[in-house]
């Protein structure tokens, strides 16, 4: 992807009235977006309950208003978003569409542009006029190369005066993400030290694009669920899928507010985890979003399978987190703030709060500052150990920032299920559809790659190798698994897998533009075919196994050609229409720019030539099972007659999303507006590139580099997705080849894709049942041991308790009696009240004053 | 001196400044003579004799607050501008800088009005509104006994607030006697049981020997010193004993000793520590549950008031001599808290009916409380070869004072709520033994919110964070860590406390199973109870969370410190 080519939006900063004025437009628009699930949660779930309890009949079939309730909050949330746009366009000046004024101040626009300056779609879209079929531009590219290479030369750390030389040249390219950015603190919650616990925003272009998606999608989905989730409105669900004994199928009340509850408090989870303005607020939504995850998971909770997948998903995330939370204490005891950035100009409300995180780590150019010690290499922060705060150390190890990158990185392996955590996103396909939709493959697992685009700045190259090397492997090992999958909704889950792999691949070759691309395209064609597959299962009357569909786009034409435009786009296919040039669905755009950055990075380091070849054979096998499942589910002959003959199309509220995400996944990366909406927010390290620098022999393309590789990678990427199809096509539309006879061969290679790779296997062997063993003997420590204390000693007070009563019964009672009976016992018998003990009373007066006078005169001090 | 003499000095001395003073206390009183007028001019049946009450009180109690406002504002040692809510009160109970405004003694020096005696004088009058409404929501007495039972209660609040001002041992005594007197017929006023009547008995044979041990200790000390004033109390015995060595050889010392021992005795046996406490249980198994939470938090606060104040007397003169007997009895003290809650807490284990449960219980809290004397007794009588400064003496002090008011504030709530809840479970299932409380949370509505309560004020009574309990504990705890720098004792004391701690979970325990995880008995009936009852204990039950982890902690204790650091000048 080549950034530079796409128009680059040049602004200065803007005057300080006007971003105060935008920042609180902008902070209390998203914050009233944030909020509004929350209020819609707390009424749904409370006024759910409440509702059952009052009126068990009638409050039953009100329910419906919360779905109503929770579409009106995320729908308000999406129009207040789009506010936002708004107002963030108009109130930082930038351009999303390139005009003829912004192509010229891309310098590199220039040549391709004028090239093309007659073809609509170069000037959409400058990167992919290398696409334009004629081929004949890499003469033209290699200017373009060259001056591209020469600030990717440019050293970093210790090279000033190569930096000062071609400074001008990095500056002209390079983004500045903080000009277009807003922050600022909503609310302080406590203050330790100087820990400050706060509630911060941080608005810049991605946050916006994050917050339009997220809401749009949300919306879609949610009127998709009034639909799919209706038969939870009645008193009396009974769910086929919970077998008691005697044949009986488990019966209770339906949950229909229940899960628009839920639905609605992930959306303010994702939301507030987009919004927040340092990482530890992150880490709290990141926990929530997680904590809805495991309550959508486990919506059917009294299937065994459904509850054991969100532990499972539960479970695996805490495994990442742990690598979170030990970046956050690194990144605490070396910054002592949490904040990402802190942009307010001074004079603005938030200025005083110093740097942030990003500002301290790289100077203003983007760079690391690298010094050597003695005996390790630091780095250098920036605006930090001023006079005001000499608290904070002036540099942090380099291998503990390597170390924090890897740990933040950590916590998004384990969400957005990347290799080794992935096992728990296929299972997690346990949950209402349109919650696999939502949570499970466009916005919640998409939060890893967000949060890794958006940390960006923190990452050193050798963290970068690492999340390259496990998006690489992440998407293999998805896209092979998915290809003998036969669940409808897992072959998706395992794409989702891939696809995801993919995004960090591109963020890991320095494509930071080409992955955040990528998660947009994703969400909306991911989105698009869950919901598909879940009008297909909902029309089949929850059947989910592809080998029992067929033939269905006679009973459900718009699914079918709904979940048409996912496939394609998903493939990454092209076609050339006259007039527009060859035009791509959105997937196309995005894989194309990751598929170019890999190239331009395996030319630059050879040694890593896998990451380009995996990424490349595996855009082929996507496009292969991606139009498996599409032909074996819709197209041929049923498979099965009876779930074909009771097959209908869904109902116009389900299939009206479903139009509206179509209508997305196809144009979403037209015209170039997507692209440079990202780039507005592209950390100012990127666009140049790094040559080797520090101790790592380790390059990142620039812009200019992964642009020159745009014909190459595209054409390639482009080839192997049509033979993927192809392929598809004649194992399992034209019946041409029969399936069985290839797989009879690799059966064992079947076997182990069918396993899963083994890995359920093997985490079991792993952990599993270690875990159980350390848990019995804990479980018998606690038994045998503790307990057995525990009861010693509630024996001994009980003991200790029990002779003090004899004591106080038989000898000093016994006492007083005797004393009593033999001064006192002759009139006691005449008494109405007890008398005699009375008296005694007034003797125990006696004795204890004089007994308190001996004891004190006894153990007075001896002068 | 003539008797014209003697009156004009009075109405153009002191008596202005203290009738101002004195206003709420008359106010009680004359609420006192109008319930006897209702019951005279059998206007009982048309005006219940709870409302006189219920108004009676709350005046006072308005009183006492405007004059603890004003006093914290306009007088004393705080400087402060008029408050504006505040303004018309102040006029309305007729509040002077040179009255109310202004610290000591008044009547002559008989009493004292500082903030320490402020402090006391709100919570017992603030408790006073609470159990004479605790009584009207659940009915004990009816409207027949209503006048003699709130003539009964107004009164002995009257003693008990005449014991927290005392500042002369005539007054100490008096004091004591009022608020005993009308406690006993409290005790016995189901007149229809034998146990209420024998109970009353009892306490009043009891009360009136240990009156008299304290009169005889009373006129011993008058005697020796030749004054009954408590300023000049601390100066004599210091000249007294000075000068023919500490040891026992010196017979003055012996015999103050006994005096004040003898004098202690009498408070001891309020403070149910023991040896004195054979009462409490059979008293306060007959009693009402009303009364006994009226007895064992009122009572109790008035006598911890009255002690501090006797204490400080006596330690308020200069010298070796005195400093270690001083010490001597700041360590007896420690020593009777230590057998007190000890025995308190082992004894409450077997009990089966909650009401002796809860007597136990409040013998071991006394133990709690003691401590905290017993720690400043220790501190404000350091030797100097402790090192200790003086005004590291006089911040220590003053924390320990603060930990026992902070405990008393706490004490209030948890104890009145756990007595009331248990009386209005009586008026329900008519029983107060424990196995009878078997699964009363499985009842639906108001019985779990009271069974919830409970628990709420059993665990603060344990002293369980994050309740007020636990911090009341704990600052004591603190001050007797520290005191323990001072003599090894309080290290024991200590950590005889922290055991006692455990032992107190067992039984509290005991309830609480028995109300939450005990099954519900078959052929137990619902129980309906109304949900005002709910509310008021909920009300009460509040502040137990608020004085727990809640920013009015902070706001309590910054009271408690202040009034504290005034008996510490």
């Amino acid at each position: 992807m080549c950034g530079e080519t796409a128009v680059k939006p040049r602004f200065t900063h803007m005057p300080l009235e006007q971003y105060i004025y935008t920042g609180t437009v902008l902070k209390w628009l998203l914050g009233l977006a944030w909020l509004l699930p929350l209020v819609g949660f707390a009424i749904e779930i409370f006024g759910g309950a409440w509702g059952k309890r009052l009126d068990p009949v009638a409050g039953g079939r009100k329910l419906r208003l919360a779905g109503y309730l929770a579409v009106f909050c995320i729908g308000t949330g999406f129009l207040l978003s789009l506010t936002a746009l708004v107002v963030w366009k108009g109130g930082t000046g930038v351009a999303l569409m390139p005009t003829a004024e912004a192509v010229s101040h891309g310098d590199h626009a220039a040549p391709d542009g004028g090239e093309h300056g007659s073809d609509d779609h170069a000037v959409d879209h400058g990167e992919h006029a290398g696409h334009d079929g004629s081929g004949d531009k890499p003469q033209q590219a290699t200017e373009g190369d060259a001056r591209g290479q020469s600030p990717a030369a440019e050293a970093h750390g210790h090279g000033e005066a190569d930096a000062h030389q071609e400074g001008g040249g990095h500056e002209a390219h390079a983004n500045d993400p903080y000009a277009a950015a807003f922050s600022g603190t909503y609310y302080e919650l406590a203050r330790f030290g100087n820990l400050r616990l706060t509630i911060d925003y941080y608005i810049d272009g991605l946050t916006v694009l994050m917050f339009c998606m997220v809401t749009l999608i949300a919306t879609c989905i949610h009127i998709f669920a009034i639909g799919y989730m209706s038969d939870e409105l009645t008193e009396d669900y009974e769910d086929h899928f919970v077998h008691l004994s005697g044949g009986r199928h488990f019966h209770r009340p339906g949950r229909f507010y229940r899960f628009f509850a839920f639905m609605s408090l992930f959306c303010f989870s994702m939301l507030g985890l987009v919004i927040a303005g340092n990482i530890f607020q992150v880490f709290v939504f990141w926990e929530l979003v997680g904590i809805c995850s495991y309550l959508l998971i486990g919506f059917y909770v009294e299937r065994h399978s459904a509850s054991t997948a969100a532990n499972k998903a539960f479970i695996m995330n805490r495994v990442g987190d742990f690598g979170f939370l030990i970046g956050l204490m690194i990144l605490w005891t070396y910054f002592g703030t949490f904040q990402f950035a802190n942009v307010s100009p001074a004079g603005s409300p938030d200025a005083a709060n110093g740097p942030g995180l990003f500002q301290m780590v790289r100077d203003s150019r983007g760079d690391l500052q690298v010094e050597e010690t003695a005996d390790e290499q630091v780095v250098m922060l920036q605006g930090s150990g001023s006079a005001d705060d000499t608290s904070s150390p002036r540099s942090i190890p380099y291998w503990l920032l390597v170390a924090a990158g890897v740990g933040i990185f950590g916590g998004c392996i384990g969400k957005s299920a990347q290799f080794p955590l992935q096992p728990w996103l296929p299972d997690a396909m346990e949950g209402p559809t349109p919650v696999s939709a939502l949570v499970h493959s466009a916005t919640m697992v998409a939060a890893g790659v967000y949060l890794a685009g958006r940390f960006y700045p923190m990452f050193t190259p050798e963290v970068l190798l690492v999340i390259a090397y496990v998006g690489c492997i992440t998407l293999f090992i998805g896209a092979t698994i998915a290809i003998v999958a036969t669940d409808i909704k897992r072959v998706l889950a395992y794409s989702t897998i891939s696809q995801l792999g993919y995004m960090m691949l591109a963020l890991g070759v320095g494509g930071w533009a080409a992955g955040i691309y990528h998660l947009i395209t994703h969400a909306f064609f991911k989105s698009l075919m869950f919901l598909c597959s879940g009008s297909v299962i909902h029309g089949c009357h929850h059947e989910q196994e592809m080998t029992r569909m067929g033939g269905l786009y006679k009973k459900m034409p718009i699914t079918c050609g709904a979940m048409l435009v996912g496939v394609v786009a998903i493939s990454g296919l092209a076609f050339w229409i006259p007039l527009a040039g060859l035009t791509g669905l959105s997937g196309f755009y995005s894989k194309d720019a990751i598929v170019a950055s890999s190239l331009a990075f395996m030319a630059g380091n050879p040694n890593h030539f896998l990451l380009f070849l995996v990424p490349l054979v595996t855009a082929g096998i996507t496009a292969f099972y991606m139009f498996r499942l599409w032909f074996m589910t819709f197209a041929g002959q049923p498979r099965d007659q009876h779930v074909y003959d009771h097959a209908h199309e869904s109902p116009r509220v389900m299939t009206t999303p479903l139009i509206i995400l179509s209508v997305f996944a196809v144009g979403c990366a037209w015209f170039g507006v997507l692209e440079n909406w990202i780039l507005t927010s592209e950390p100012a390290h990127v666009a140049a590139g790094l040559t080797s620098a520090y101790h790592v022999l380790l390059t990142m393309p620039s812009h200019h580099a992964i642009h020159a590789m745009h014909h190459t990678a595209g054409t390639a990427a482009l080839i192997a997705a049509v033979t993927g199809a192809l392929l598809s096509a004649v194992f399992y539309w034209k019946g041409l080849v029969d399936p069985e006879s290839v797989r009879k061969p690799f059966a064992g290679v079947h076997h182990f894709l069918v396993e899963k790779w083994e890995f359920d296997n093997l985490y079991d062997v792993m952990f599993v049942r270690p875990v159980h063993v350390v848990a019995s003997w804990c479980t018998a420590f606690d038994k045998y041991v503790l307990d057995g204390i525990l009861h010693l000693l509630s024996r001994l007070t009980v003991a200790t308790s029990a002779w003090d009563r004899k004591f106080d019964e038989t000898v000093v009672d016994g006492l007083v009696n005797l004393l009593g009976n033999t001064t006192y016992g002759v009139g006691r018998s005449l008494q109405v009240v007890q008398t005699g003990r009375l008296r005694q009373y007034v003797m125990f007066i006696v004795v204890g004053v004089l007994g308190l006078f001996v004891l004190l005169i006894m153990f007075f001090p001896r002068a | 001196m003539s008797a014209s003499e003697i009156l004009n000095g009075l109405i153009h001395g002191d008596l202005p400044r203290s009738a101002e003073v004195f206003g709420p206390e008359i106010v009680l009183c004359l609420t006192v003579v109008a319930l006897l007028l209702l019951r005279l001019f059998s206007l009982d049946r048309s005006v219940p004799p709870y409302v006189v009450a219920l108004f009676g009180s709350l005046v006072a109690f308005t009183g006492v607050l405007a004059q603890f406002v004003y006093f914290t504002t306009f007088g004393g040692e705080v400087g402060g501008t008029p408050l504006g809510m505040g303004e018309t009160l102040f006029k309305l109970f007729l509040l002077t800088p040179e009255g109310a405004g202004t610290a000591g003694g008044i009547f002559t020096g008989l009493l004292m009005h500082d903030a320490f005696t402020l402090f006391f004088r709100l919570g017992l009058t603030f408790f006073l509104v609470l159990v004479v409404a605790l009584t009207v929501l659940t009915g004990i007495p009816d409207n027949e006994d209503g006048p003699d039972f709130y003539t009964l209660l107004v009164g002995s609040t009257i003693g008990m607030l005449v014991a927290t001002t005392a500042n002369h041992l005539l007054m100490l005594f008096l004091g004591v006697e009022m608020m005993s007197v009308p406690s006993y017929v409290m005790v016995g006023f189901l007149k229809g049981r034998r146990s209420s009547s024998e109970a009353a008995l009892k306490y009043v044979v009891y009360g009136a020997g240990t009156a008299g041990v304290m009169l005889y200790g009373i006129s011993l000390l008058a005697g020796l010193m030749g004054t009954a004033d408590f300023a000049e109390l601390g100066p004599r015995l210091a000249y007294l004993v000075e000068g023919e060595g500490v040891g026992l050889s010196n017979p003055n010392i012996v015999a103050s000793l006994l005096a004040v021992m003898m004098v202690l005795v009498g408070l001891a046996f309020k403070l149910s520590l023991v040896p004195f406490h054979f009462w409490c249980p059979d008293a306060f198994e007959g009693a009402p549950a009303e009364v006994g939470g009226y007895l064992s938090v009122a009572s109790k606060a008035a006598a911890f008031a009255l002690l501090v104040r006797f204490l400080l007397a006596v330690t308020g003169g200069q010298g070796e001599s005195l400093a270690s007997l001083n010490l001597y009895i700041g360590i007896a003290l420690g020593a009777i808290a230590a057998v007190s809650m000890t025995f308190g807490n082992l004894a409450a284990y077997s009990q089966t009916n909650v009401k002796r449960l809860l007597a136990y219980s409040t013998i071991a809290h006394a133990g709690y409380m003691l401590m905290a004397v017993s720690a400043m007794m220790v501190i404000v009588n350091a030797p100097a070869s402790s090192g200790w400064s003086p005004a590291r003496i006089q911040v220590e002090a003053a924390r320990c004072l603060e930990g026992l008011m902070y405990y008393l504030a706490v004490y209030l709530f948890m104890n009145l709520a756990a007595f009331a809840i248990v009386a209005l479970i009586r008026n329900q299932t008519f029983s107060e033994e424990i196995k009878d409380y078997n699964g009363l949370a499985h009842h639906s509505g108001t019985m779990t919110l009271l069974c919830v309560c409970m628990g709420i004020a059993l665990f603060s009574l344990i002293g369980l964070p994050p309740f007020g309990g636990f911090f009341a504990k704990m600052m004591i705890f603190a001050s007797v860590l520290n005191a323990g720098s001072i003599h090894w004792t309080m290290w024991a004391l200590l950590a005889i406390g922290g055991l006692n701690t455990i032992f107190s979970v067992f039984y509290y325990m005991r309830v609480l199973k028995a109300m939450f995880i005990a099954p519900r008995p078959e052929e137990s009936r619902t129980l309906a109870v109304p949900g005002i009852l709910g509310a008021y204990v909920l009300v009460i039950t509040l502040p137990i969370l608020l004085t727990g982890a809640s920013p009015l902690q902070n706001n309590l204790s910054a009271t408690a410190h202040y009034v504290a650091s005034v008996l510490f000048p």
